[in-house]
């Protein structure tokens, strides 16, 4: 029961918040921060929890069945975490609504990563595009990101459930996920793979199909797309290990000829995007799809090393985007701009607000030490013992890049002559410095110890 | 069977010597506004410290019991089969000391230089963190661990060299330094990955115990990838560009990152993986031919300067040309005897060089300069024992550590490299005598109010000049006599004996000219340097127009070294412009218009089907519609045929 608590408790107060008589903020932000506070509490003590209701016998045997796997309990602690942080710093016009909405997103998201029942994953895949899609309509200036945000996601759902239905059909059960000895032959095999491989390399994405993913982390409110950029940027991910990984090993292997092209491309690709962008939401928009195409070509790599690198550098890719996008919204809150041609100098006044942003930039582009370096080191190391030595040049020759555009993205906003022209505004408010905080000092945790995180992948891959 | 190496074992005075700056970096750093100048004692104090407990680790550094050299410390393990540790032997003692002992009387003096600075406190605690960072470097047990170190000097050196970040030239300079060193750090990766494949370790000890099974083109890959990462952190051709522009960061930290310590970890690289080295005869040739020609080429440059910090930052690339040389052909202890007097002159000269920038006001042009023997005779005398020093002036330390390396080459067998290294040894005496001319004889040609003891009447609140002054004092001590008193006597000398369990012996062939003859050649160069410098700037007849004289010399300085070479441009037209090209292709055309085009047909498809339809947005909606009807259409026609079936 515990298990489903966590899932319905941001749901059912989301709900609820919406039915609150005015928009009181201080109300919405307590109420959001210790709902997110106490699934991070129900994600821990449930670890070892499931809850399991019947739902379908014919024509293929499906459950409401929940429970966290080893790699989806790190990655359900990652998206509570975050949500806490984010929403304990919102600053927002309409806040209950968007407070609920932040709710929602979490509980749907929480319903994903602790699915398991491959029917509810896809249930819950459709479901958790919502709370974005009203948030880009309800707090953006372009509503056209919405759409393109609904109609790419969803297009990819819709290739999900068309491929979970034939999985069903063929294996007789979707209630699969984590289970040892599911194994999908046959004819209907590689459609059922291709189906499941289009709908994870959209959503997480990976170059040509992430022309979505800019547009939406740059219209998306700061707080929602820092969950929204580290925590469903890994569902994808997370679909291709459990999935995919799982039961269709030999079309993984068949086609990781593809993936890793992708993946490389995607790496160059993004990097070389984020060097020349002026606006910082996209300069770490672009880093994403760098980042997310060097787990991608670990995960189908096919190498245990990899693929633990690859689980340590989700959880750091999650953590140190949540923290940027944070932070650069503090920026934006602050200075009206998200501008690196306007903005300059803000270290000066602001030393909290750069050392903060420093620790995310630096966790980023892979200082050693920080979580980030933990993760692509051990990724790049089982690339490179699978036999791809190119890509893993490949991916060293990225790391060079980060380092260039983080720190141009950082020395943008915090260095140089303090401006005339930019309103000196105080520093980082305790509120926003305890919301950032667990995230960086996470960072650290993880860069020093990251071997409590790997241990969960002792008995996944074969 | 793991080798550990040194004698294994619980050392936690190791620890405490390792962690003490990182403790003062955070109080630096956490209570700097309540600290104010205490924080200056407070980061001093710490050094001091680590110094003291690096000298009690004397014996146990030093001892030798049954093949295991040294202390060892096992700290956490990190990933199965890379376990975290600190080994404090011969080499690292050794660094440490320098690291330590130097790094105290840098920011000692620090206390005086950056005194009423708007960050004094985040200074100190930088300069804390750096020294924690290269304690790491030089005292880790593995490869990951180096690399950890390895990364965070690369970030102290950053954070220092843009630390007066309101100037764009300084947040250049950093970023420049940084990605340059990055591209080391990446290297190293490579190398760690080649060798955790074969080795299945990262600790130091198994991977020289296994030197003789990893094939010659393996053992050539992993060398070569690890001198790219010291080639990037010791300013080697063709990845040295940065080192001139850090000199943008106060003079301290030139003296203590750019000079002594930081820049030299590739030479510890080197020495530290000597096995790997003397196993591979084409990275020998790699490393010594590098280090010539760096050498030699910041030599060269190092004569068309004008501004005092960028002659030394030249002349600092071209020393390291001969450390790098040394320990790259297999002379060892000579490379390392280098680095040890190095980092006490260097430091003398940048320190020394920083006294007169204070009192001038932040003039670092020498040619606003000139006459400063009488104003700064303090400053005069301590560069000009630097001066003598790096220049092997026989009986001063340089003398004792060049010797060693230029010998060295020829030696182990390259008659090239030695006489690159004796020729630029001459370049060294010309431009080292031509800054001291410029700088101290003639007429005073700038026009800066406060010069010498006039600073005073600026700085209300100035801290006293003893400060500054004491520990240029103190260096001026090993500068001129550390040579002579620990490297006199070749094979007994107590370097050769300190060093003597730590590389292992080889015999060579007595080569042509002996090593007197060598210093006789040498000290002939060195004297022709000289002659050429006292002819051009200290004459009578030179300094009678000195002005017009230095306009016409700065005037005909050919093209190819004003642009230094053409490196900065041509790493700026191959790797920086093509990379912006790259993303600003993939923004502005490839991303929008050509990627997503695809998705934009899908859009006006659906407009021209439907002729009333007039937006965007709604063009979506009739998309979005339209993938939704198409799905459920498949999913519905696949249950009537498979599904059904089924059941």
């Amino acid at each position: 029961m515990l298990v489903l608590a966590t899932i319905l408790l941001p749901i059912l107060v989301g709900f609820a918040l919406f039915a609150l008589p005015r928009d009181d903020r201080t109300v919405s932000r307590i109420a959001g921060t210790s709902v997110a506070i106490a699934t991070i509490v129900m994600v821990v003590a449930g670890r070892d929890l499931e809850w399991s209701f019947r739902w379908l016998s014919r024509p293929f045997e499906a459950a409401f069945h929940f429970g966290a796997t080893p790699i989806s309990f790190w990655l359900a602690l990652l998206l509570a975490l975050c949500t806490a942080c984010a929403i304990a710093s919102t600053r927002i016009p309409r806040m209950r609504n968007f407070i609920a909405l932040m709710l929602l997103l979490e509980g749907t998201m929480l319903g994903l990563f602790l699915a398991r029942d491959l029917l509810v994953f896809a249930l819950f895949w459709d479901l958790m595009l919502i709370p974005v899609f009203f948030g880009l309509i309800g707090w953006s200036a372009h509503p056209a990101t919405a759409w393109r945000y609904l109609v790419y996601n969803f297009a990819g759902g819709l290739l999900l459930l068309l491929a979970t239905a034939a999985f069903g059909v063929i294996d007789g059960s979707t209630d699969v996920i984590g289970r040892a000895g599911v194994h999908v032959v046959g004819a209907w095999a590689p459609w059922i793979f291709a189906g499941f491989a289009v709908a994870f390399l959209v959503k997480t994405p990976v170059w040509p199909l992430h022309t979505w993913m800019p547009l939406t982390y740059t219209d998306l409110p700061a707080p929602m797309v820092a969950v929204v950029g580290a925590v469903q940027s890994k569902a994808g991910l997370y679909g291709l290990i459990v999935v995919a990984l799982a039961f269709l090993p030999e079309y993984v292997q068949q086609y990781s000829g593809v993936f890793i092209v992708l993946g490389a491309i995607s790496l160059v690709y993004g990097a070389a995007a984020a060097l020349v962008q002026h606006d910082a939401k996209r300069v770490v928009a672009y880093s994403s799809l760098s980042h997310l195409g060097l787990i991608a070509i670990a995960i189908v790599s096919g190498n245990q090393l990899a693929l633990q690198g690859a689980l340590v550098y989700m959880i750091a890719h999650g953590l140190f985007s949540a923290a940027l996008f944070m932070i650069v919204g503090y920026v934006e809150d602050r200075e009206s701009t998200r501008s690196l041609v306007r903005l300059g100098g803000l270290g000066w006044a602001n030393p909290r607000l750069a050392g903060a942003f420093c620790i995310a930039c630096l966790a980023a582009l892979g200082l050693p030490g920080l979580a980030g370096f933990a993760g692509e080191l051990v990724m790049l190391l089982g690339i490179y013992q699978a036999g791809y030595v190119w890509p893993s040049i490949v991916g060293l020759v990225a790391i060079v890049l980060a380092a260039a555009y983080f720190l141009r993205l950082y020395q943008g906003i915090m260095n140089g002559p303090e401006l005339d022209d930019l309103p000196v505004r105080r520093d980082l408010t305790w509120l926003e410095g305890l919301a950032v905080a667990p995230l960086l000092a996470a960072l650290l945790v993880v860069g020093v110890q990251p071997h409590a995180i790997m241990a969960a992948f002792a008995g996944v891959v074969r | 069977m793991h080798h550990v190496m040194g004698v294994d074992g619980s050392y936690p005075l190791l620890v405490a010597l390792w962690l003490l700056p990182l403790v003062g970096a955070i109080v630096c750093w956490a209570f700097g506004p309540q600290l104010k100048t205490l924080s200056g004692w407070l980061a001093s104090a710490m050094l001091g410290g680590s110094f003291v407990l690096a000298v009690l680790s004397w014996s146990a550094g030093t001892q030798n019991s049954g093949g295991a050299l040294g202390a060892h410390q096992a700290l956490l393990s990190w990933l199965p089969g890379i376990d975290f540790g600190l080994l404090l032997d011969p080499l690292s003692l050794l660094w440490t000391f320098i690291i330590t002992g130097v790094g105290f009387l840098i920011h000692f003096y620090s206390m005086g230089y950056m005194d009423g600075d708007r960050a004094y406190a985040r200074f100190f605690a930088y300069m804390n963190f750096f020294v924690f960072a290269m304690l790491t470097l030089v005292l880790s047990d593995n490869f990951v661990g180096l690399l950890v170190g390895w990364g965070l000097v690369g970030l102290a050196s950053y954070f220092l060299i843009g630390f007066w970040f309101e100037r764009p030239t300084a947040v250049a300079a950093a970023r420049k330094a940084f990605v340059i060193n990055v591209v080391g750090d990446v290297a190293i990766m490579f190398a760690i990955f080649a060798i955790f494949l074969n080795v299945r370790s990262m600790a130091f000890g198994d991977v020289f115990a296994a030197v003789g099974s990893l094939g010659s083109p393996l053992l050539l890959t992993i060398c070569v990838a690890l001198f790219i990462g010291a080639a990037a952190k010791s300013a080697q051709i063709p990845l040295h560009t940065w080192l001139p522009d850090a000199m943008e960061g106060p003079t301290p930290v030139s003296a203590l990152i750019h000079a002594a310590t930081m820049v030299t970890a590739g030479v510890y690289l080197i020495a530290r993986c000597a096995p790997l080295w003397s196993a591979s005869h084409d990275a020998q040739m790699l490393a010594g031919t590098i280090g010539a020609v760096t050498a030699i080429a910041g030599a060269i440059l190092g004569c068309v300067q004008w501004d005092i910090k960028r002659i030394l930052a030249y002349s600092t690339m071209s020393q390291i040309g001969y450390m790098i040389l040394g320990v790259g052909v297999g002379a060892y202890q000579g490379g390392i005897a280098h680095f040890f007097t190095h980092a006490f002159f260097k430091a003398q000269l940048f320190l020394a060089a920083g006294l007169i920038i204070h009192a001038l006001g932040n003039e670092q042009d020498v040619r606003r300069m000139g006459g400063l023997r009488t104003k700064m005779p303090f400053a005069f005398w301590a560069i000009l024992t630097g001066v003598l020093s790096i220049c092997g002036i026989p009986g001063f330390s340089g003398f004792f550590s060049k010797d060693q390396v230029i010998y060295g080459a020829l030696a182990h067998g390259h008659p090239w490299i030695y006489a690159t290294s004796i020729a630029t040894a001459g370049l060294t005496a010309y431009y080292m005598f031509r800054l001291l001319f410029i700088t101290f004889l003639g007429e005073y040609r700038g026009n800066a109010e406060s010069h010498a003891g006039a600073s005073d009447a600026h700085h209300a609140h100035h801290a006293p000049a003893w400060i500054m002054n004491l520990p240029v004092g103190v260096l001026v001590l090993p500068t001129v006599a550390i040579g002579a008193a620990l490297m006199w006597g070749g094979e007994n000398s107590p370097w050769a004996r300190y060093f003597a369990p730590q590389f292992a012996a080889v015999t060579l062939p007595a080569p042509p000219i002996s090593e007197l003859v060598t210093s006789a050649i040498v000290f002939m160069v060195v004297l022709a340097g000289f002659a050429v410098a006292w002819s051009r700037y200290a004459t009578k007849a030179a300094q009678a127009n000195a002005v017009e004289r230095l306009r016409t010399e700065a005037e005909r300085i050919p093209a190819v070294l004003t642009n230094l070479f053409y490196f900065d441009a041509f790493i700026d037209l191959v790797f920086v412009r093509t990379a912006q090209l790259t993303g600003t292709l993939i923004a502005r055309i490839l991303d929008p218009h050509l990627i997503d085009g695809a998705v934009r047909e899908v859009v006006v498809v659906t407009r021209t089907a439907g002729a009333f339809v007039r937006s965007l947005e709604t063009g979506l909606v009739r998309a979005y519609a339209l993938v939704l009807a198409f799905g459920a259409a498949c999913f519905i026609i696949y249950y009537a045929l498979v599904a059904g079936g089924v059941h």
